[in-house]
């Protein structure tokens, strides 16, 4: 190895420590009593692995109830996000109709509007449809982006035209042909997919913090962020908050890894 | 023969939410941005709100911040990502997963827990940052609370919470490059550092230009970090274009200008993705 290389790793290695340092800060501190999480220089473990700090967020606060409106909101969103985008990519992809390439525009564009800039006029809407602390508020609004439809497109768009014809030949109809022999072709790209959209719900904030009025409808994400703002000056009940929050993303990006650089490459270009 | 009609079943789901949720908002939102909003009634004021808004001199800052934090995070983010990704893209698959989890790691938990421990890391009265600050003889620093830090501070944490993502990305590109350049570039006795300056890094220049654009995105709508760590204190001194939006819109129940800077804020997203649209369409040819 040259001496520029070795230099270079050594630093990259020792970086990537330093990156883990705060969820390991965030872990252990979960398991200190406040005394010691304020203690400097502080311990590196704690002492006794202190659970107070957990038994009180979940009992008082409607923690269970917080991580099974994530769990709801994430999931639900990524199902129907899937759903909704395999149709249309399937439609795009492999179906001819009048004004294909027009919308096709309209849904790659929406991937780069951020739903940021027009959230007043958004906030309308869903007061409109009378949405305000609901779980369609959470999700409905973010099924609406054009990103899993651009990834599967072209997964469909790489299947052969000559299996379409064939099972077009045998009778099938179109639905038929996307339910029964598409989809099984494209799982991979879905399975990344829906994992991604998970995160991205899981983690989602602002639009959250905006739908969630009643203590009971909030996230995981938000209660946890609320318990920041609280008065009651508790610190480690506001650590354990956060490692909860962490946690269960932790652990999906563990078991799923290889899903999440096939995610993060999906929207590169390849040319 | 296709039936004609079978095609507009598959996408009208996507394309009836994409009008419901993204195109009568984003009009409606170029609409309010024309209004002034007192109570129940609303009166048509022209650009008002604009001229208004470029008057204000917290919204002047909130565009000077917003530039700083967009110019500093892209090129923070393409430096540090292309830096790690050429040192580990040709070693051993078990330590390049490693090192890509380890800055990954940040990403997955989201912006909102890394917050949250950065503001327990940098409290000045018994955070762990202010403590080591302490004993290297550095008193009473309170980065989050002075207005000159307050903007490199947020840049930092936004920063370790979103590379990641440009790792990933350039590691895959890396990964996915013939061998056969890099042997050939050895052979003629070029060092480790001139192959990843004249072959690797011109090569990656797609990944570049996308990783550019979606962070310059990504930037201008960041809003938790601010909120959790500053509230766009000290003195205004972090309100960005976005915080200044949600301020406007959900506090001082202004939205009359909140929709105005959203007008602003989608005409410059939408200048900037403009090549990235291109490039998006032609994978469709």
């Amino acid at each position: 190895m040259e001496k520029f290389d070795l230099v270079t790793n050594i630093i990259v290695f020792f970086l990537a420590l330093c990156f883990l340092l705060p969820l390991f800060w965030l872990l252990t501190n979960t398991f200190k009593t406040s005394p010691e999480i304020y203690k400097m220089p502080p311990d590196i473990l704690p002492k006794k692995w202190f659970t107070g700090n957990l038994t009180e967020l979940f009992q008082g606060q409607p923690a269970f109830q917080w991580i099974w409106n994530s769990f709801v909101v994430s999931f639900l969103t990524s199902l129907f996000s899937v759903l909704i985008s395999a149709l249309a990519a399937y439609g795009f992809a492999k179906l001819h109709f009048r004004g294909r390439t027009v919308l096709f525009v309209l849904v790659i564009a929406s991937i780069m509007v951020p739903k940021e800039t027009f959230i007043v006029p958004l906030f309308d809407v869903i007061i409109g449809l009378n949405w305000i602390d609901t779980y369609q508020a959470m999700i409905v609004p973010n099924l609406a982006t054009g990103f899993g439809t651009f990834m599967l497109y072209s997964f469909f768009k790489d299947i052969p035209e000559s299996l379409r014809e064939s099972a077009k030949l045998d009778g099938a109809n179109e639905w038929t042909i996307f339910s029964k022999l598409m989809l099984p072709i494209v799982k991979p790209g879905i399975g990344a997919l829906f994992i991604l959209n998970f995160v991205t719900a899981w983690n989602d904030y602002l639009w959250q913090l905006l739908m969630a009025r009643s203590k009971e409808m909030k996230t995981l994400t938000i209660g946890v962020a609320s318990l920041q703002q609280d008065i009651n000056p508790n610190i480690g009940l506001r650590v354990a908050g956060a490692a909860v929050a962490a946690l269960p993303m932790l652990i999906i990006f563990i078991l799923f890894q290889r899903y999440f650089t096939k995610g993060a490459t999906a929207g590169a270009v390849k040319e | 023969m296709d039936n004609p009609y079978s095609g507009y079943a598959f996408i009208a789901p996507q394309v009836l939410l994409l009008l419901i949720f993204i195109v009568y908002p984003v009009l409606k939102g170029f609409k309010m941005s024309l209004y002034e909003v007192y109570g129940m009634d609303k009166y048509f004021v022209g650009l008002q709100n604009f001229i208004d808004l470029f008057q204000d001199p917290i919204f002047v800052k909130s565009i000077f911040n917003t530039i700083f934090f967009v110019v500093a995070i892209v090129v923070a983010t393409i430096v540090f990502a292309l830096f790690v990704a050429t040192t580990v893209y040709d070693k051993n698959p078990k330590y390049v997963s490693f090192i890509r989890g380890s800055y990954y790691l940040p990403v997955i938990v989201s912006m909102v827990v890394m917050s949250i421990i950065w503001n327990f890391l940098l409290n000045p009265s018994n955070g762990l940052i202010s403590y080591v600050l302490n004993t290297l003889g550095i008193e009473n620093v309170n980065l989050l609370g002075d207005t000159r830090t307050v903007m490199p501070v947020i840049i930092f944490v936004t920063f370790v919470g979103n590379v990641g993502q440009a790792i990933i990305l350039y590691i895959a590109a890396m990964i996915g490059l013939p061998a056969d350049l890099f042997e050939a570039a050895q052979l003629d006795g070029a060092t480790r550092w001139q192959r990843i300056r004249h072959i690797l890094v011109p090569l990656m220049r797609p990944t570049t230009i996308y990783l550019t654009i979606i962070n310059i995105i990504a930037v201008l709508k960041i809003f938790v970090v601010i909120q959790l760590l500053t509230g766009g204190g000290p003195n205004n001194a972090s309100v960005t274009m976005m915080y200044y939006l949600y301020q406007n819109a959900f506090i001082y129940n202004n939205t009359g200008a909140a929709s105005a800077i959203g007008v602003l804020m989608f005409v410059i997203a939408m200048l900037f993705s403009l090549p990235q649209l291109k490039t998006f369409l032609k994978s469709d040819k």
